[in-house]
């Protein structure tokens, strides 16, 4: 064909008949001029072109959209005479569980009587993943909610970051103006923050030991301890840096105390997640860095780790997840104190899960509402600290899209105009 | 980690070690000349390479042929020391660069692999640095100064024939390229380092035949300056590119050995050994 103006290609069926030779020596002219054009002969403008209706193969239809409704109503039905009427069985989760069982049979039923088997066993097993996915957000979206409910009534927040418990007295009727949870706040921090300092590196450390270097038997056998560490309940970790430091006097009850405790968790958890994060990491990419004359320290240092860099980030995100909240290992170690103590060093220390713990079950509403605001800061700062990660670990990718100037001076060269003196060629 | 034994099972070789002349580390001179001596390989203790015995010329195109699991990337990761770090690889023989034995005592592999680079078969630019930052990697991490980086970078690009599709866009990530630009990035950061020996594991088979033929130009512009050995399937890139060709074969049951060798027009037109006539003309493998 030739390069023809767009209107043509509408009026492609009436050409098509044998008038296509004529048009062959004529240049594309403008649409206006068509003298020979035996289309019609008007010069229309050009109609424009009519594009087919997309469709979606496999959509979700108005007919699989009424088996689940219509499955959902009958399942609700059948199962509320069943369940109440004819077994008066009680309990509104008994009846949800089976309501859920009935609409899945149900659905399967219909979906294989009206469509086919196959497609229905396809739907019941996607509503059944559907399911877990909401289940898990709704059952976050629920704990996030009711804990802010319970504890933002009742936060003075001026008090509450600025302000330890030392004026504590669960009589005082404007008790909230005064005491807040600060100390809890820094010795969690503080505690935190020691903890991933001193599992982390070792945790990567070890990672590394696993996937890089240890072969054979010895690796294998860190492998199952790291497996075994894995599964030490907190309180035993607690029990363990109570008895070996604090019981013998080494150490004093103290953050530093707490935080060795917690090592105990975090590392087994990191270890793992990090090795499996690094083995990922494509052996070709080994290969290429050692080839290059590097040694074995380099490789893993400025290709492997950098390379696997976000899932490091999550292993390390994950490890934090899992501290900031234990309870059981600060009992014996941080103890508690409704002090501010800002060394981690010396003394008790305070921490928002032992804030949590010793409030709960107090008779005091006051008390139960410090101990809801102290979940309510505990969760901020677990919420923080995830999006502050996230957000460092990747600055560096988003790189990829256009060029752009680094902080590296050796790249600033490349927008500044020198003159290369040699030649390559 | 790495199991390197240079006394393995059966046929032991003479000279492992100490053929070298000057035993100083100190490599000198621009492009190399590799000499094979008697290598055999194993992988945990199976026999796949006997007795190669073979010469790569000064600042020449050398062409590793035949069929599969003939040894052709084995003998080719010896010649820089990268068999060493599959676990459970042994070897025997010596290999010398420039008449230095690179297993000689006291020659470290690092050394080595520094003036003997090496080109994969799968693009394998490092996905967590820019472009720039890849070409600069070897320098990096083998702590050498390079006087001036933008300069190198430029070269090596140039070198590698990527340098007018990638100037605008030394920030981006390597992993950013295409399969083609990715080869040649791997190929610009391997000469960065100014190897005397470019190793090649078939450069061009994840690749299209465009990006192939600007590989083949790239190998033939570079070859005054850095021998290069290419290990490949594709017989008339082998045809086009090399001045030298050396045939492998793994028959039954037997390692692989070095059928033939010598110069390009020769193995192709006019080999001495059948087995090399029909592997060349398609009749078998």
């Amino acid at each position: 064909m030739q390069a023809a103006p767009p209107g043509v290609l509408i009026a492609n069926s009436s050409v098509s008949t044998g008038s296509l030779p004529t048009r062959q020596p004529s240049r594309p002219v403008p649409p206006t001029r068509g003298p020979g054009d035996p289309s019609g002969g008007t010069p229309d403008p050009p109609a424009p072109r009519r594009l087919p209706t997309p469709i979606r193969p496999g959509a979700v239809g108005p007919q699989d959209v009424a088996l689940i409704v219509v499955s959902a109503l009958s399942s609700f039905c059948l199962v509320w005479v069943v369940f109440y009427q004819l077994t008066s069985l009680t309990g509104g989760l008994g009846f949800l569980v089976c309501w859920y069982a009935g609409f899945l049979a149900l659905t399967w039923f219909g979906t294989s009587q009206v469509i086919e088997r196959q497609v229905a066993t396809d739907r019941v097993a996607g509503i059944l993943v559907w399911t877990a996915g909401l289940l898990i957000i709704g059952i976050v979206i629920f704990i996030v909610a009711w804990v802010t409910y319970k504890a933002v009534p009742s936060i003075h927040w001026s008090a509450l970051f600025t302000k330890d418990q030392r004026t504590l007295a669960a009589s005082d009727p404007n008790l909230l103006n005064h005491v807040g949870v600060l100390q809890a706040i820094v010795g969690t921090l503080e505690q935190v923050l020691m903890a991933t300092l001193m599992g982390v590196p070792f945790a990567i450390a070890t990672a590394v030991y696993l996937n890089e270097v240890g072969t054979g038997r010895t690796a294998r056998l860190v492998r199952t301890v790291v497996t075994a560490m894995s599964g030490t309940p907190s309180i035993v970790a607690g029990v363990f840096i109570y008895s070996i430091f604090i019981f013998t006097g080494v150490l004093h009850y103290s953050g530093f105390a707490a935080s060795l405790a917690l090592v105990v968790i975090l590392l087994p958890s990191v270890t793992r997640v990090v090795e499996e994060v690094l083995r990922v990491v494509p052996s070709g990419l080994r290969e290429a860095s050692l080839s290059l004359g590097a040694p074995e320290w380099r490789t893993v240092w400025s290709v492997v780790i950098p390379t696997a860099r976000s899932g490091v980030v999550t292993a390390v995100l994950l490890g934090v997840a899992r501290i900031v909240g234990e309870t059981a290992p600060l009992i014996f170690t941080a103890f508690g104190s409704q002090v501010l103590n800002a060394n981690p060093l010396v003394h008790d220390q305070g921490a928002l899960p032992l804030v949590i713990l010793s409030n709960t079950h107090a008779a005091q509403q006051v008390l139960i509402d410090i101990a809801f605001q102290a979940a309510f800061v505990l969760m901020s700062i677990v919420l923080i600290l995830f999006v502050l990660a996230r957000y460092f670990s990747r600055t560096k990718s988003k790189k990829s899209g256009r060029a752009q100037p680094t902080e590296d001076d050796m790249m600033a060269r490349y927008f500044l105009p020198i003159p290369i003196e040699r030649s390559p060629e | 980690m790495t199991t390197y034994a240079t006394t393995p099972p059966p046929p032991v070789p003479e000279d492992v070690s100490g053929l070298g002349h000057n035993r100083g580390t100190d490599f000198s001179g621009e492009a190399g000349q590799i000499d094979a001596d008697g290598v055999h390989a194993w992988f945990s203790g199976r026999l796949v390479l006997a007795g190669v015995t073979l010469t790569m010329e000064k600042s020449k195109v050398t062409a590793l042929i035949g069929p599969s699991g003939c040894g052709k990337s084995t003998f080719l990761r010896i010649l820089n020391r990268m068999h060493e770090v599959v676990p459970g690889a042994q070897l025997a023989g010596s290999v010398r660069l420039d008449g230095l034995d690179i297993y000689g005592p006291g020659q470290r592999a690092m050394e080595t692999r520094r003036h003997i680079g090496m080109v994969f078969q799968k693009p394998n630019p490092f996905p967590a640095m820019t472009i720039a930052e890849n070409v600069l990697a070897g320098l990096r991490f083998s702590r050498v100064s390079a006087g001036d980086k933008g300069d190198l970078v430029e070269a090596s690009l140039t070198k590698a024939g990527l340098w007018k599709e990638v100037k605008d866009r030394l920030g981006e990530l390597g992993g950013a390229l295409s399969g083609g630009q990715q080869q040649r990035l791997c190929i610009a950061r391997a000469l960065a380092v100014k190897p005397r020996v470019l190793l090649m594991d078939e450069p061009c088979s994840a690749l299209d035949p465009t990006s192939t033929l600007r590989i083949e130009e790239t190998i033939k512009d570079i070859a005054d300056e850095v021998t290069v050995v290419i290990v490949t399937h594709n017989m008339q890139q082998a045809q086009r590119v090399s001045d030298y060709c050396a045939f492998f074969l793994a028959e039954e049951n037997l390692p692989g050995r070095v059928i033939e060798a010598g110069r390009t027009e020769t193995i192709f037109g006019n080999p001495t050994d059948q087995r090399t006539f029909d592997y060349v003309n398609g009749q078998f493998g």
